[in-house]
């Protein structure tokens, strides 16, 4: 009796830190299909008169579609990247090879570099590959990340090595050991790489403002600033915009949780 | 008949209920985007006013400015065609009746075929 009251606390406890959590959200969502001034005091808790003509007005009133196919390609090329690099890369960093230690120090100091410290030579890079305005310029420096890298290692570790020997007798060829044996073991790692890689991109403000030079090349932030310069009130419609930014990386994540959990704790208590 | 584990994966289910409800609602849109806007006008009585004039205004970005105009027939029927907007107003107006109020009329597209539930109505009455 005593241990189910326990339990029953825990939930409470945690269903209350869940709501509070939910509130910035609800905010917003409750924004979104009302028009209320969100400074509007007594604020109301219960959304008046809700509807969903706002995201209608975002649908129209900017080109939102083209933003939203810029940014999915944008982000299925990042994470198709992250899912290719980091894997090969990772793979690499469980080999033994002459400065691989020297390698993993250099890629955990990298972490420590902000990116805005390093985006002059990034443009510049960008720029003489002639990748400017363009989908690849825009994935280019999120294309391959290394937490992700890190996340792939600490995977390919948790594979036994017996199992990478065998497959080794048996005649496959490194590429298809990562292909056939170590990837299909590592479905928390892809997940986690995928839900990264997607947040990331999805949410990469800076980079794109920099290197996009017409409106039709614009991510969804870009989008958002811009709508945001135009509708300087709080209306229903800005917070519209704003859900409907939220609402795929949201998605991804829902969709991908039970594996991103697992794929960042892997490794977290080997040894 | 049992379908393979790949089919039974959320990874394929949610993306194909979400393909088939786009599909869907992007056929409903392509039968019923004609622009088509139709209403009556009536007077303060309930009786149509016929020869009034009605207002189309289309929204911008912050303004609705006037798009067309057209005049009620002896029913007091209007009707718009070539409305290529999602939000709109409505507002009649008539020589002996002033100017109606003037109605937003919200659509879910561009274009939506729209027939108001409830006519534009003057204040006064007709003689």
């Amino acid at each position: 009796m005593g241990r189910r009251r326990h339990t029953l606390f825990r939930h409470a406890a945690l269903v209350a830190v869940s709501a509070v959590m939910l509130v910035p959200f609800y905010w917003v969502i409750k924004t979104a299909v009302t028009n209320e001034n969100i400074y509007a005091y007594p604020p109301r808790l219960l959304p008046e008169n809700p509807h969903l003509f706002n995201f209608v007005d975002v649908w129209y009133l900017i080109p939102f579609p083209r933003y939203l196919a810029n940014s999915l390609i944008v982000s299925a090329l990042v994470v198709a990247g992250n899912v290719v690099c980091n894997a090969m890369a990772g793979y690499a960093l469980t080999r033994n090879f002459p400065g691989r230690q020297g390698v993993l120090l250099l890629l955990l100091s990298c972490m420590l570099i902000p990116f805005q410290a390093t985006i002059i030579p990034a443009y510049l890079i960008t720029a003489k590959l002639g990748l400017l305005n363009s989908y690849v310029g825009l994935a280019l420096p999120l294309l391959s990340t290394i937490v992700c890298i890190f996340v792939f290692k600490a995977a390919f570790e948790a594979v036994p090595h017996s199992l990478i020997d065998a497959a080794r007798i048996d005649g496959l060829s490194e590429w298809r050991i990562i292909l056939r044996i170590l990837m299909p073991l590592s479905k928390a790692a892809i997940a986690t790489n995928v839900i990264l890689a997607f947040i990331w991109s999805w949410n990469a403000f800076l980079w794109p403002l920099i290197i996009t030079r017409e409106p039709t090349m614009q991510t969804l932030p870009l989008g958002l600033a811009r709508f945001l310069s135009y509708m300087e009130d709080t209306t229903g419609a800005l917070y519209a915009f704003a859900v409907m930014v939220l609402a795929p990386s949201i998605f991804v994540f829902l969709m991908a949780q039970k594996e991103f959990i697992r794929g960042l704790t892997s490794g977290a208590t080997k040894g | 008949m049992t379908l393979p584990d790949w089919a039974r994966s959320r990874w394929v289910i949610v993306p194909l209920a979400m393909a088939i409800a786009v599909a869907g609602w992007n056929g409903y849109v392509a039968l019923n985007d004609g622009g088509l806007v139709e209403g009556r006008v009536v007077d303060g009585a309930g009786r149509p006013v016929s020869g009034a004039t009605v207002i189309l205004l289309e929204r911008n970005f912050v303004m609705h400015n006037e798009r067309q105009r057209t005049r009620a027939d002896a029913a007091g029927r209007f009707r718009f065609t070539g409305n290529d907007n999602h939000s709109l107003q409505l507002e009649a107006e008539s020589a002996p009746l002033g100017r109606s109020e003037r109605r937003v009329v919200r659509l879910w597209f561009r274009a939506q075929n729209v027939t108001l539930a409830e006519p534009l109505q003057f204040a006064g009455r007709l003689p």
